[in-house]
């Protein structure tokens, strides 16, 4: 079955010829016979912490620059064309890549993996194969993100993806950090939603299902990317699923935190669909026109992702304000008829719509050059540099009306913040319509 | 074979295709002619399913592109003008990749390759690895993997760029052969010279829409007749007046030593036409067919539309 996909067999012929194929197992051999003959105090521990080493090395930071090179080279080389055009699967595609392109790191890798597990069940006994799952795990995430990352910015801006292949070394070292940073001892339990879990092991079960999730992601954007068009369904729920996981860390484990929790990643995850997705007249030309037609699934088919997220940071901020969440702690406010925590969530709702507006009035212009950069340099000014320019210069009143945050009624801080957004989409309406005149 | 109705295709600030329909009919080769960012390779994208115009319709042998463009892409064969090749496989691997990739059953894999190597002259290099062809072998490879899964359509976007007048000839035998096969095809160039040779139908655009969609002269003789040429050794005043006066000839431009005329007469009334003129003493010293070569056919298409801009103004 593995054979029978063309890109991994393709993959294959080009990761493995003979001489590669005895040097793999030839320098780690090396390697070993090295450690052996060191003889240090505990040959078993020390193989074991090599081999989870090497394994880090090739499959997690060169098998996450062969998946990101994978699809790199073939926007570079002007074969992606061809690919586009076969009769593979997005499925098949997306696992022929990922697995294809990384197959020599995995031959390594699983060299390793031999040796930390005879290495390791002599010290730690089979809890190290918890262990070695989590670094596959891992592995497969790096790998997914680094192929989908790359396909992901093409449609909306060809020339960084095919320059831009540096990105997958700053991803592995994050990871890398993060997982070493959370690491710790494997003594020390996890509570998550109150079940407490070993960190190994809740390592392990994160890993897979972040690891599933980049795999599926990989599988959408191939999906489009080979016009095999989807509904906007699968973002908004890894919004919900990510909130959920989240929410269950830390020592606040009860339902109130989730709303809020939830809030702040569909918020996050607006702004990155937003800065990286094409939203543009073209894009909502098409959506006119598919409403026009009353062709809905067209027209959820080609709806971009924010939009669905924005949605759900709504949902988020209201069911934020009626459970009562804690206060932000870069907010607070002084009185008003609800207690102060209430608003908060609201208001931030009401920026983040702002904001998208912001960029769609820049998206819209005539010629709209870089709008990312153009909305963040807007909000730069509208929500620091002018307030603090006003508050120093003794107009804090006015400094307020820009930027609510601090001292002040809530009912006023969710009017201001309506009224920019209001103010933002009426903008937004008047370019549509100069779109649209100067198109008739 | 390939029909489309009403296409739109906008890039950011810039309509690039705008209201195009037209009709291609099966087993012509069409070229597909006009000035840079006249939309030629958009057009071809958005056939191919590469690319999703903003509105119309596309069908290429009765399936709907914009629905279903997987599926045809088991029907047509592409060929961009920026193209790539694997350049660490074999001709042979890179040629068994696309074959695999489209679709074909395991078992009839080596004989498309062996078919395609034959009919592309490839035989004799499919152990050699694709870096090491020149620009016009590349070319090869990359036609041979668009059209190893026997597509009935066959989309080549500047096929001819770069290679030199052996390769381009060698593209054009190709062309011809695979017309006759049964195999429809649209090729883009704005160099029309090369496309002269094979092109039956020409399709021009400019500024995102078609300015001439039709059969080519050469393959298609016009209904009012075949286009003559007279020259005289020198200038007679009576020249025009006999050609209005003649029931057979329909003046199309005149001077005082030459006439341009479509004749509705065969051969042997040609023949006799050119008697005749010796008869009445006009001291003839060529009288032959004017034949349209494409790029006179193009700029007469822009002429055209350029005077109907003006009179509509």
């Amino acid at each position: 079955m593995l054979i029978n996909n063309p890109e991994f067999r393709r993959n294959l012929w080009l990761e493995f010829t003979g001489h590669r194929l005895l040097a793999m197992p030839g320098v780690l051999g090396l390697i070993t016979l090295a450690i052996i003959l060191a003889d240090g105090p505990d040959l078993a521990g020390n193989l074991q912490q090599l081999a989870m080493t090497i394994f880090i090395f090739i499959v997690w930071f060169w098998g996450s620059r062969n998946a990101n090179a994978a699809m790199i080279n073939e926007l570079r080389d002007h074969t992606w064309d061809q690919q586009r055009l076969s009769a593979l699967s997005p499925w098949a595609m997306t696992w022929g890549k990922l697995f294809g392109s990384t197959a020599y790191n995995w031959y390594g890798g699983l060299i390793c993996l031999a040796v930390a597990t005879l290495a390791g069940l002599a010290t730690r006994g089979a809890e190290i194969l918890v262990t070695l799952g989590a670094l596959i795990a891992s592995g497969v995430l790096l790998h997914a993100l680094a192929l989908t990352l790359p396909l992901h910015a093409y449609h909306h801006r060809p020339r960084p993806a095919q320059s831009g292949g540096i990105g997958w070394l700053a991803l592995v070292l994050a990871f890398t950090f993060f997982t070493k940073t959370t690491g710790g001892s494997d003594s020390e339990a996890i509570l998550w939603w109150g079940m407490s879990s070993g960190r190994d092991l809740f390592w392990l079960a994160t890993s897979l299902f972040f690891g599933a999730a980049a795999v599926f992601a990989a599988w959408r954007v191939m999906s489009n990317a080979l016009q095999v068009r989807t509904r906007p369904w699968a973002w908004p729920l890894f919004a919900i699923l990510l909130t959920i996981w989240l929410a269950g860390l830390g020592e606040r484990t009860s339902q109130t935190g989730l709303p809020f929790t939830g809030l702040l990643v569909a918020m996050a995850m607006t702004y990155l669909a937003l800065f990286s997705e094409p939203t543009g007249p073209v894009v909502l030309r098409r959506l006119q026109l598919c409403r026009a037609h009353g062709d809905w699934q067209a027209w959820l088919e080609h709806l971009p992702t924010w939009p669905t997220t924005l949605l759900l940071a709504f949902v988020f901020a209201l069911a934020a304000t009626v459970s009562s969440p804690p206060p932000l702690p870069l907010v607070e406010f002084a009185e008003g008829p609800m207690s102060m925590a209430q608003l908060p969530p609201l208001v931030l709702a009401l920026l983040l719509l702002r904001d998208a507006g912001l960029f769609l009035f820049f998206a819209l212009a005539p010629s709209p050059g870089r709008p990312i950069w153009a909305t963040v340099l807007s909000l730069g000014v509208l929500d620091f540099l002018l307030p603090f320019s006003l508050k120093s210069a003794g107009m804090g009143q006015l400094a307020w009306c820009l930027m609510p945050m601090g001292k002040g009624n809530p009912w006023a801080a969710v009017m201001v913040v309506t009224v920019q957004a209001a103010v933002v989409l009426g903008l937004v309406s008047w370019r549509w319509r100069l779109v649209m005149k100067e198109e008739a | 074979m390939i029909k489309i109705t009403g296409l739109i295709f906008d890039y950011p600030g810039h309509r690039a295709l705008n209201d195009i329909s037209l009709t291609v009919p099966p087993g012509s080769v069409t070229a597909l002619v006009g000035p840079n960012g006249a939309g030629k390779t958009t057009l071809l994208r958005c056939i191919a399913g590469l690319e999703t115009p903003l509105a119309g319709s596309i069908e290429v042998a009765g399936i709907d592109v914009i629905k279903e463009p997987r599926e045809v892409h088991r029907t047509l064969g592409y060929l961009s003008d920026f193209f790539g090749l694997y350049q660490d496989l074999s001709v042979a691997r890179c040629l068994e990749y696309a074959a695999a990739s489209q679709g074909l059953p395991d078992g009839d894999i080596a004989g498309a390759i062996a078919k395609t190597a034959a009919g592309l002259d490839l035989a004799d290099r499919l152990n050699q690895p694709a870096a090491s062809l020149s620009r016009g072998l590349r070319q090869r490879v990359a036609i041979g993997q668009a059209i190893i899964h026997a597509p009935r359509v066959l989309l080549l976007d500047e096929p001819a760029s770069g290679l030199d007048p052996e390769a381009r000839a060698g593209l054009a035998r190709l062309f011809v052969q695979l017309q006759a096969e049964g195999m429809t095809i649209v090729v883009s160039s704005h160099i029309l010279a090369e496309l002269d040779e094979y092109s039956t139908h020409m399709l021009a655009l400019r500024q995102g829409q078609v300015i001439e969609n039709r059969p080519l002269a050469a393959h298609h003789p016009a209904p009012g007749g075949r286009h003559l040429r007279l020259e005289l050794a020198q200038p007679d005043e009576r020249l025009y007046d006999w050609f209005i006066a003649h029931p057979q000839a329909a003046l199309r431009l005149s001077g005082e030593d030459f006439v341009e005329f479509d004749f509705t007469g065969d051969s042997i009334a040609q023949a006799t036409l050119l008697r005749e003129l010796v008869e009445a003493g006009f001291p003839v010293t060529a009288l032959a067919e004017q034949r349209e070569n494409l790029q006179q056919s193009y700029l007469r298409s822009v002429a055209d539309q350029a005077k109907e801009v003006s009179h509509a103004n």
